[in-house]
């Protein structure tokens, strides 16, 4: 097909979205409403696993230096620790000191006798360490056990919580995909059911153009210019209608949270995903209209 | 031109449409092709422009092989004919200038081309002042003149009218028919499914009579009574 039929043929599919107005509003709205709901089931699950990555982000590496530590082997430690800093596999971490121990020791046990004859020398330097990137732990730990001032047998990590957090982060990415695999099957099937409609009022006009010696793609293509304007107008008034919902969400659910004391439970901001949403819906909008008009104009082809 | 070899034509629910028809029509012949309701006329038309297709045996239109096209050839066939109906099946939301136009935008024509044709043709038919109307906003004889500038601007071989005059007064059908002539004597095959008597008997042209999808009679210069 030549360039300047394509150009002629997408004007007509242009003027169509206008002309047939009520269809168009009919099929605007399923594919704002479908978006809509597929956009907050998705923030749902993005929160949940944001959350998730959070908690993982608590989980801490703890170890201790050997009691009798030289003083070489300590700056080692101090200097490792630091290094990790500021190339960012650890985010942040906590230093405890001999006297730090001893006083905390003390506060913990209750009975001052346990006490006796400790010193803060007998104790041992601490250090709490949280990882940029929980699954560094391994590499991060085995590189712990070959500095020589650690005690390797005092360096702990919830390993068990790490994986039962990834597992259910996991599950939840998957339910993102199937969630997402859904509605798209039901907003096509919802939009074609509209678009069926509307072309089912122009079979005439298909027909004609049949007869007229139309082929397919000459039919087929305002259709599918028009469902893509559609299906693109659709993605962006449901991406309006969602960060206006999601914000009233967010701060309704944010002030409860903090008003029952779960404050380490946080909506994320909608403007940190607007961008990608509205890839999203744009690509499954237009994907939509034009799937739908596909299906619908099938039918009426074979004259 | 048009060639039916011992073609029948069985619809899916048993009716009979065509029953071992064999004839051909000729480049440049006027036909009409006459019945009462159910003869197999509207059978005939459908097969040439392949609505339908043959049940059995071959139809040739325009060196097309009716009978065995792929799909995608379909179009090109369409395009070789001019279509007019009874119900005159043009565009609602396109002005006449429009509709005229889309036979030549679906073959791709030059815009300049378009630009001088259309014109041309609807003043053939004598309608230049109603480009810019609608359909609804033209009286029935109107539009079916508009179907014929649309069915003549891309200068087909065969023009195909079904029931062209069913609709209209006989003045107006008398015109249409002047018409069909006009465009036959310039060169065009035309073939006209009718049941209208005083039409056919006024013309005098070939005429294919057809009773339940046999052939009955074809004669030349015929009349609406020849077979009996």
């Amino acid at each position: 097909m030549k360039i300047r039929t394509l150009r002629l043929l997408a004007k007509e599919g242009t003027a169509n979205v206008y002309k047939n107005k009520l269809m168009s509003f009919a099929s605007l709205i399923t594919i704002m409403t479908t978006l809509f709901v597929l956009g907050l089931v998705l923030l749902v699950i993005v929160n949940v696993i944001s959350n998730l990555e959070a908690k993982k982000q608590d989980l801490q590496v703890k170890f201790y230096l050997r009691v009798d530590a030289s003083r070489m082997e300590q700056e080692e430690v101090a200097m490792f620790i630091e290094n990790g800093r500021a190339s960012g596999v650890v985010s942040e971490y906590q230093y405890e000191s001999r006297e730090q121990a001893y006083e905390n020791a003390k506060k913990d046990l209750k009975h001052e006798s346990l006490m006796e004859g400790l010193t803060p020398d007998n104790f041992a330097e601490g250090y709490f360490v949280s990882l940029t990137d929980p699954n560094d732990s391994d590499q991060f730990i085995a590189k712990l056990k070959l500095l020589s001032g650690i005690d390797s047998q005092w360096i702990t990590y919830p390993k068990d919580e790490l994986d039962k957090i990834t597992g259910v982060v996991r599950v939840f990415n998957y339910a993102a995909i199937f969630v997402l695999a859904v509605l798209m099957i039901i907003s096509v099937l919802l939009i074609s059911n509209t678009i069926r409609l509307t072309v089912f009022a122009r079979r005439k006009e298909i027909e004609i153009m049949k007869y007229v010696g139309a082929n397919d793609w000459f039919i087929r293509f305002p259709f599918i210019i028009e469902g893509m304007i559609i299906g693109l107008l659709g993605a962006l008034l449901s991406h309006l209608l969602t960060s206006q919902t999601y914000g009233w969400i967010k701060d309704g659910l944010n002030n409860l949270f903090s008003s029952i004391k779960i404050s380490d439970l946080q909506l994320i901001e909608f403007d940190q995903f607007a961008i990608r949403i509205l890839v999203v819906y744009i690509i499954f909008g237009t994907t939509i209209g034009i799937i739908g008009s596909l299906m619908s104009v099938k039918k009426h082809l074979n004259v | 031109m048009i060639r039916f070899v011992d073609t029948t034509k069985v619809y899916s629910n048993g009716v009979v449409g065509i029953k071992n028809l064999t004839l051909r029509i000729e480049k440049g012949e006027f036909v009409f092709v006459i019945g009462a309701s159910g003869s197999g006329k509207s059978t005939f038309l459908k097969l040439i422009m392949h609505e339908e297709t043959p049940s059995e045996g071959e139809v040739y239109v325009n060196g097309y092989s009716v009978h065995n096209m792929p799909k995608s050839e379909v179009p090109y066939l369409r395009r070789s004919l001019g279509v007019v109906f009874q119900d005159f099946r043009l565009l609602p939301n396109k002005t006449a200038y429009d509709n005229v136009a889309f036979a030549m935008q679906i073959v791709e024509a030059l815009p300049r081309e378009i630009r001088r044709q259309v014109p041309l043709a609807l003043g053939l038919v004598g309608l230049s002042k109603k480009a810019r109307a609608y359909p609804e906003q033209m009286s029935g004889g109107e539009q079916q003149r508009i179907v014929l500038a649309r069915a003549l601007v891309n200068n087909p071989a065969v023009l195909i009218a079904d029931e062209p005059t069913g609709n209209l007064d006989p003045k107006t059908s008398l015109e249409i028919m002047e018409l069909l002539d006009e465009i036959n004597q310039r060169g065009t095959t035309v073939i006209v499914a009718t049941h209208e008597k005083s039409i056919v008997d006024a013309m005098k042209k070939r005429v294919i009579t057809l009773d339940r999808g046999e052939l009955v009679s074809d004669v030349q210069k015929g009349l609406y009574t020849d077979e009996n």
